[in-house]
């Protein structure tokens, strides 16, 4: 498998503070990649300077065989690279419907929208049923479904997941996780951000742990989970 | 289908309406037509920024008065079309200057600061035309009041296209998905800063011609006046009373705006300004989406 995405020694943070420092991060094809670590090990910074919402410092990104580290949010969307952000970010006063279609913003997303947003209706059904609502009164699962299928939406190559199960309860969550998997078998590449350690390595192909805004390990996520050091600070086991 | 055949034929009423009014009506009720149109012209561009971002301005006065300046300094060394035209271009330079550090910030910090912006645009031209030792400009010779008035009939109903067809678009789409959530709004592909500043440069172009015709009706330029503030908050006011979705909402707000001053300005002055306030809080507190947005959420209701 080849990558579709590629860091290479990237620093990032917000104004003077650096986060990031000096990382290399891959993203294989096809692949599901977990980045796990605790709060504030720089994972949901990872995001936004993948997703360009926040500038590198320095470093570059290659995507899709394209350099990509000095290109704005909307352009990266344009060429295939979505974020689901962290707290999902619903627009409160949208319905389903219109997040769907302005979730077609992107050039390339706009021709064939309606038959995307019927292939969400069927990939989600409670949205279906929602279709009128307005996301703010949506349940907290509901919203990340709608998040999700916004980030769809675009017809994106590779989807940045940023703690999709954050706030969810655990059968929700559940439901969450195996929709992933059924995007993925859609060929989307998926980069999944994650608290659920447990459930991100279980889900995953491959993982990074995060620690201090660094790569402090990384492996075949079978592997990962298979690490004492692993179930001992992350899964207290 | 009924209800929009029926919009289409009101439309064209109205318009039938102020078309022929200088042909039916006095010269006062000429006067208020005029009041209308200016108030409908200049919310509707408001409406087209700050009312799709969520962004609200108050500093469309400044645009007001810099296209009034801008004719009151041309005024007989160009050709009328000519001096609109730049004094559109003039404001619209202006929101492109003033826009780019502005629309950094979000919030109360945007309205102090276009507020901020405002009156130090007043106070910067007083100074040059103290400099200058001009106290108020006089202009002589200005067209024929129905005359303005048909520019004035022009400028509304470009407004309203301005608008309408904005709140329609792709980019309209955006622009109320940034007054949702902006990092959001990122995150599925809309050009944020891009949008916002082309956005607020458009929606300054109609407010400079719109002060530079009224300057050429009160034939008379002075700084205070027309850079005042009370401009932006009177704009604002009809927004929030008509609905600041879309075009009709301008429309509703600034007839209920001029036809209530109307009422009460001759009849009970002091009274005026105190029903203004209160109108103002209500609106925001018990009808927040202004009077079209509660006919049109009525009507849904009544539909479901």
């Amino acid at each position: 498998m080849s990558n579709l995405l590629e860091a290479t020694d990237i620093n990032a943070g917000y104004g003077e503070m650096q986060i990031l420092k000096h990382v290399n991060f891959v993203i294989r094809e096809g692949a599901i990649t977990a980045v796990i670590g605790s709060n504030g090990a720089g994972k949901t910074t990872l995001m936004r300077a993948l997703s360009g919402l926040i500038a590198l410092q320095s470093g570059a990104i290659h995507f899709d065989g394209q350099m990509i580290g000095k290109l704005p949010a909307y352009e990266r969307l344009d060429i295939g690279l979505a974020l689901v952000p962290e707290g999902r970010l619903v627009f409160p006063d949208f319905t389903v419907h219109e997040t769907l279609r302005v979730g077609a913003f992107a050039r390339r997303a706009h021709a064939g929208w309606k038959a995307r947003r019927d292939q969400m209706y069927a990939l989600f059904p409670r949205l279906l049923q929602r279709r009128s609502s307005r996301a703010g009164s949506l349940s907290g699962g509901e919203q990340q479904m709608l998040a999700l299928a916004r980030g769809l939406m675009s017809m994106p190559k590779l989807l940045l997941l940023d703690e999709p199960s954050l706030g969810l309860a655990p059968m929700m969550a559940d439901e969450v996780f195996s929709q992933l998997r059924a995007i993925r078998d859609q060929g989307i590449t998926i980069c999944i951000v994650e608290q659920n350690v447990q459930a991100a390595l279980g889900l995953a192909d491959y993982g990074y742990v995060f620690e201090d805004g660094q790569v402090r390990m990384e492996g075949p996520a079978a592997d990962l989970l298979g690490l004492g050091s692993i179930r001992e600070s992350y899964l207290g086991l | 289908m009924k209800e929009r055949a029926l919009t289409i034929v009101s439309i064209i009423a109205a318009l039938a309406l102020f078309v022929g009014a200088p042909q039916i009506v006095n010269a006062y009720w000429l006067g208020v037509a005029l009041q209308l149109l200016s108030g409908i012209a200049l919310t509707q561009s408001w409406v087209a920024f700050s009312g799709l971002t969520g962004y609200v301005s108050l500093g469309h006065a400044v645009f007001y008065g810099a296209g009034a300046y801008v004719m009151a300094l041309l005024w007989q060394s160009a050709a009328l079309w000519e001096i609109l035209v730049a004094s559109g271009f003039t404001a619209a330079a202006l929101a492109l200057l003033i826009g780019y550090p502005a629309l950094r910030v979000r919030g109360p910090y945007f309205v102090i600061l276009t507020l901020g912006l405002s009156e130090l645009c007043k106070y910067v031209v007083i100074a040059i035309e103290a400099a200058l030792e001009s106290s108020g400009r006089l202009l002589f010779d200005t067209p024929d009041p129905v005359f303005l008035y048909y520019i004035m009939l022009l400028l509304a109903v470009l407004a309203t296209l301005l608008t309408w067809g904005l709140a329609r678009s792709r980019w309209g789409a955006g622009l109320r998905a940034i007054r949702e959530d902006e990092t959001a709004a990122s995150t599925v592909g809309v050009p944020v800063t891009f949008l916002k500043i082309m956005a607020f440069v458009l929606s300054a172009f109609i407010p400079g011609v719109v002060g530079a015709v009224w300057v050429l009706r009160t034939t008379f330029f002075e700084p205070m006046q027309l850079f005042s503030p009370t401009t932006s908050f009177t704009i604002v006011t009809m927004a929030v009373i008509g609905g600041s979705d879309g075009a009709p909402g301008p429309i509703f707000g600034a007839a209920f705006i001029v036809i209530l001053s109307e009422l009460l300005w001759a009849r009970a002055p002091q009274f005026y300004l105190v029903l203004l306030g209160i109108l103002l809080i209500s609106f925001v507190l018990f009808i927040p989406r202004g009077i079209y947005g509660q006919l049109t959420a009525l009507a849904q209701r009544r539909r479901a």
